[in-house]
């Protein structure tokens, strides 16, 4: 839907996102993930054409540029104005015709469970409310691509999991969602695909579904504490790392369990329990952060 | 397009409107009343009446519009801008309801000197409309200019240098620029006496030039640009326009539109950052 190349954004001498490249595919939920100052937010702006690229385009692909809601990370409003009214007015700025304002705003206010509050000045919401509101109105008139930044900030754990519906639905639906987040575990259950930003840079991109698929790994546990075979066990596979009682074999290594068993039960230990696991969201983010880090 | 400005005109219009600075506005508007057209005088002119609002007009709607830029400029309007298709129908309503307040100012003024004042037949009538209205829109324009919402780098002393130029280059006279002709002389003969005498020659000549009448040409020629000021104070006060002079209040349009059109390219080319009120 949307295509970045080589996109580079700099604040007087800081490079707030450095040629970045990737495509927003239609459809799909984005979820952008790095620590504060990643540059998550300057990316989105960016998309949503409030700032300009020093280096790099971002343009539509196939067809003209998609009507945009955004959901920027402050929750500010008029707050002279009361909920219903402020989503009639972004009703009508998203072209809506006349008769299906309403309709369209009763439906924004059900989805992010606000209709009690419809009558309600804005500037006497609670946190939670704005951030529901913020959210509705970047739903409004359902624009094909939906910018969400942090869109579960200060929200309790009842209405981060209704956030995660709402994506879900919007998904099903087919729009398209860029969303930044902290929150590692809404990521995991609404993005189709992740972006790992830190510094400005890409470090690391793929499908969700690659994602938690990378770096399988094995570990098994012993009875006693393993170090004595720590050389023995590197010899067969550099990624077979040996940790107090328990051995893990990471990626290619995996295929060395049987003789890694073998090893451990010819030298006298007893094996108590084997793990598969794959690798979660939190520490591709940490691996990801952490080498930026290091490197 | 028309329903989208018209909505967000609508919107920064009430905001000012309940806002105290709306309220100081038309405060400000009943003070310059009690000031300019004290009932207890005597019965104003009609050109005092229509020149005084209008300048009063042309204040007030600068000062409405740098009001009501300040709030376009508020961080809470990103989820505005997202949903348009152009940011220039942002500036247009933010000029329009700048207008539209400042009208409602300036006509409350313009009702209340009605008092005791002036009786107006309805051809003087019908040269209110485009005085005011034209003057109101250029320092609508320029206002915009002056404002964080269009001013993009050096945009404002660009804007307001070269006016500030103008205003000055129209009083130019050999004797207020005589410092000048005397650095250029001395220019000229450092230059001949380096050897250069072709370039000393020729700013030799340029001095000489502004000494000779050259000053006044350059007045003239950069005080064109206030022709339609003077001309519309002249035949307000004179009680009639001649077919040239009708002309004023278009010249003063087309300069809006031109700055209006500088503005909408710098707010449309610049990065946003919308202050967080």
């Amino acid at each position: 839907m949307i295509r970045l190349e080589e996109v580079t954004k700099r604040y007087y001498s800081l490079v707030a996102v450095d040629h970045v490249s990737f495509t927003i595919p239609r459809g799909e939920v984005v979820g952008i993930l790095g620590p504060n100052g990643a540059g998550k937010t300057t990316l989105l702006k960016l998309i949503a054409g409030f700032l300009n690229p020093d280096e790099g385009t971002i343009r539509p692909q196939g067809g003209a540029w998609p009507a945009i809601g955004y959901k920027p990370e402050r929750l500010l409003f008029p707050n002279q104005l009361r909920v219903r009214a402020y989503l009639q007015m972004v009703a009508r700025l998203s072209d809506l015709p006349a008769a299906q304002i309403d309709d369209a705003v009763a439906h924004s206010l059900a989805q992010v469970k606000l209709t009690a509050a419809a009558a309600k000045r804005i500037g006497n919401c609670s946190k939670g409310m704005r951030q529901r509101l913020s959210l509705a109105q970047s739903l409004l008139g359902r624009p094909p691509l939906v910018l969400l930044d942090e869109p579960s900030n200060g929200l309790d754990p009842e209405g981060q999991a209704d956030i995660c519906r709402l994506i879900e639905q919007l998904r099903a639906a087919g729009q398209t969602v860029l969303m930044s987040s902290h929150q590692l575990p809404e990521v995991t259950r609404v993005c189709t695909h992740l972006i790992i930003l830190n510094q400005g840079r890409i470090h690391f991109r793929s499908s969700m579904e690659q994602a938690l698929a990378l770096r399988p790994y094995v570990t098994i546990h012993s009875d006693r504490d393993l170090s004595p075979l720590t050389t023995v066990l590197g010899a067969l596979h550099p990624q077979v790392e040996v940790d107090g009682n328990a051995v893990t074999l990471v990626d290619d290594a995996i295929g060395m369990r049987r003789h890694v068993l073998s090893v451990l039960v010819g030298t006298g230990y007893d094996v108590v329990r084997v793990e598969q696991k794959r690798a979660t969201l939190e520490e591709i983010y940490a691996e990801a952060v952490q080498w930026h880090e290091e490197s | 397009m028309a329903r989208r400005i018209l909505t967000l005109s609508g919107y920064l219009f009430r905001s000012l409107l309940l806002s105290v600075a709306g309220i100081i506005y038309f405060l400000l508007g009943l003070a310059f009343w009690r000031i300019f057209f004290d009932p207890g005088q005597g019965t104003p002119e009609m050109a005092y009446y229509i020149l005084v609002i209008g300048v009063f007009g042309a204040g007030i709607t600068f000062l409405v519009t740098l009001s009501v830029a300040g709030r376009a400029h508020g961080a809470a309007n990103y989820p505005l801008l997202a949903r348009l298709p152009s940011r220039v129908e942002h500036l247009t309503a933010t000029l329009i309801s700048a207008l539209f307040f400042s009208l409602l100012v300036q006509g409350l003024l313009a009702l209340l000197a009605l008092f005791r004042g002036p009786v107006f037949d309805l051809g003087r009538m019908a040269e209110i409309p485009p005085l005011w209205l034209s003057v109101n829109i250029l320092a609508a324009v320029l206002a915009l200019h002056a404002s964080d919402l269009v001013a993009a780098s050096w945009s404002r002393i660009a804007v307001f240098g070269s006016l500030a130029v103008l205003l000055f280059g129209q009083e130019v006279t050999p004797s207020n620029i005589e410092w000048l002709t005397m650095r250029i002389s001395r220019i000229g003969s450092w230059f001949m006496s380096t050897g250069w005498v072709g370039i000393g020659d020729l700013i030799n000549s340029l001095g000489r030039w502004l000494q000779t009448g050259g000053a006044e040409t350059i007045g003239a020629l950069l005080g064109l640009v206030f022709w339609p000021f003077h001309v519309i104070s002249d035949a307000v006060i004179a009680g009639y326009f001649r077919p040239a002079q009708a002309l004023a209040p278009a010249v003063i349009l087309l300069y809006a539109t031109l700055l209006f059109m500088l503005a909408a390219d710098l707010f449309a080319t610049k990065d946003l950052y919308l202050v967080e009120h």
